[in-house]
């Protein structure tokens, strides 16, 4: 069964590698670019926004353009978490991953009709290489599973959770792999978290 | 009046009409002196007339806020002319145009909402940054910074008809939060406002089409759409005005009740 991943990186190749699909899919990652990303948004010129948001934004509409036509039943949108918390000196990045994320909701109205499931998976911000102190989830919560720098954070307010190795747990792959089965047909226009509980 | 922003400063983008007049509108009657930016003076002026007719203070500076140099321009002037700013409200918006996705056209669905409501919200923030912050700065009861972004539920829940137009909406939404957390030190909130009223573009579609009218007061648990002034206006109040100096990176949907999914 076919599956394509639009976009390139780390997590790309992650993806392009580890799902298995059950139904044609598209993935879709979208650039971004963390090194540069991190811009007060005082400083941000027009450039940066064409660079950080406009080119990446559009390129996103064209793969899912591109994914209904070439008859993807299953389209896996992946954005960090920062999409929904914002972040410090992220916004043009934030913008690109909300803008991403709430374009799964319109597609899955518009593409139910196709049988064509959309959805969103978040993912922690490292997988982006964004800082997750400046943007990263934001609560006076303790997440659910916890990774060493965590638990230290956390130790004298939580009682449950299980210790995370950093990333192992985090891993999309597994989750993504689901959204692409036979069995994820009736869940569309959704964003599951995957992060460990960070955000609730 | 009541005086609620006496000495405040304010700009308000789009306001030569439907929402922004209606903010606008509000804001004045509280004592804000009010920059209506419009991309013709010709509904902009008619409105700042019709403010200070009213007994308020208001200008029309022509701006277009998918051009950034004219943004920074009305920013320069309104500085230039009111001595600081302290409000800044982004509303103006163009495009929208009902597509399916698969077959929208970059630039014909895409670049129009992308320029005003993306763009110009961070080309809004960049420009009113340093005038919000000192705004900040003043003593208690003399100044606050406050940015207004006004989105819309579709950028919460999608859109089936105008797929792009959501995307373009959420961006401002993730925006928003982005710059309460970068802007909370210097004391500026950001938050969005996310209406349903009777803009001239909706009354016009009631017109033409009276089921869409009925259809939408059924929804709405409160049976209407939302005035300009008394229902989205009042809303921008309280978030422009000090009884909203600890909320921030917020959206406020007003629409009656028909968007319930935050």
């Amino acid at each position: 069964m076919s599956l394509v991943v639009f976009g390139s990186g780390p997590l790309a190749d992650h993806l392009r590698t580890g799902v298995v699909v059950e139904e044609p899919s598209a993935i879709i990652v979208p650039a971004i670019n963390a090194d540069s990303s991190a811009i007060a948004t005082h400083e941000l010129d027009d450039a940066h926004i064409e660079s950080l948001f406009e080119q990446p934004m559009r390129s996103v509409i064209q793969a899912f353009q591109e994914a209904f036509h070439s008859g993807s039943r299953r389209i896996v949108v992946i954005v960090p978490t920062t999409s929904m918390s914002g972040g410090a000196c992220y916004a043009a990045t934030a913008a690109l991953a909300e803008a991403s994320r709430v374009l799964v909701k319109s597609a899955a109205r518009q593409w139910g009709q196709n049988q064509v499931s959309v959805n969103a998976v978040s993912v922690e911000p490292r997988w982006f290489g964004i800082d997750p102190m400046i943007a990263g989830p934001v609560s006076i919560a303790a997440p659910a599973l916890l990774n060493a720098t965590q638990r230290e954070r956390f130790s004298e307010q939580v009682l449950l959770p299980r210790d995370l190795n950093e990333f192992e747990a985090l891993d999309p792959v597994p989750l993504v792999t689901w959204l692409c089965s036979s069995a994820a047909g009736t869940t569309t226009g959704q964003t599951l978290v995957c992060d460990g509980g960070q955000w609730m | 009046m009541s005086g609620r922003l006496q000495n405040r400063v304010a700009i308000v983008t789009g306001a030569g009409q439907g929402v922004g007049e209606g903010i606008a509108r509000r804001l004045a009657a509280e004592g804000a002196r009010v920059v209506i930016a419009a991309r013709r003076a010709k509904t902009g002026e008619p409105v700042a007339q019709s403010i200070r007719d009213s007994g308020g203070e208001a200008v029309c500076i022509v701006t277009d806020v998918a051009d950034s140099t004219s943004v920074q321009t009305c920013v320069d002037e309104t500085v230039g002319h009111f001595g600081r700013l302290d409000i800044m409200v982004h509303n103006a918006f163009t495009g929208g145009r009902p597509h399916r996705l698969e077959d929208a056209d970059l630039t014909k669905h895409w670049e129009d909402m992308s320029r005003t409501a993306v763009w110009a919200s961070l080309v809004c923030a960049r420009a009113s940054f340093s005038h919000l912050a000192a705004s900040s700065a003043r003593p208690a009861g003399e100044g606050a910074g406050r940015l207004v972004l006004v989105t819309s539920p579709s950028g919460v829940e999608g859109s089936a008809n105008i797929p792009l137009y959501s995307a373009a909406k959420a961006a401002q939404r993730a925006i928003a939060k982005s710059l309460a957390r970068e802007w909370g030190p210097q004391g500026v909130t950001v938050n969005c406002l996310g209406p349903v009223a009777g803009s001239p573009a909706l009354i016009q579609a009631f017109e033409r089409n009276p089921a869409l009218q009925s259809a939408i007061e059924a929804r709405t648990p409160l049976g209407r759409v939302g005035d300009i002034t008394a229902d989205i206006g009042s809303v921008a109040l309280f978030l422009a005005s000090d009884d909203a100096a600890f909320v921030t990176g917020q959206t406020l949907i007003c629409d009656g009740g028909s968007f319930l999914g935050l």
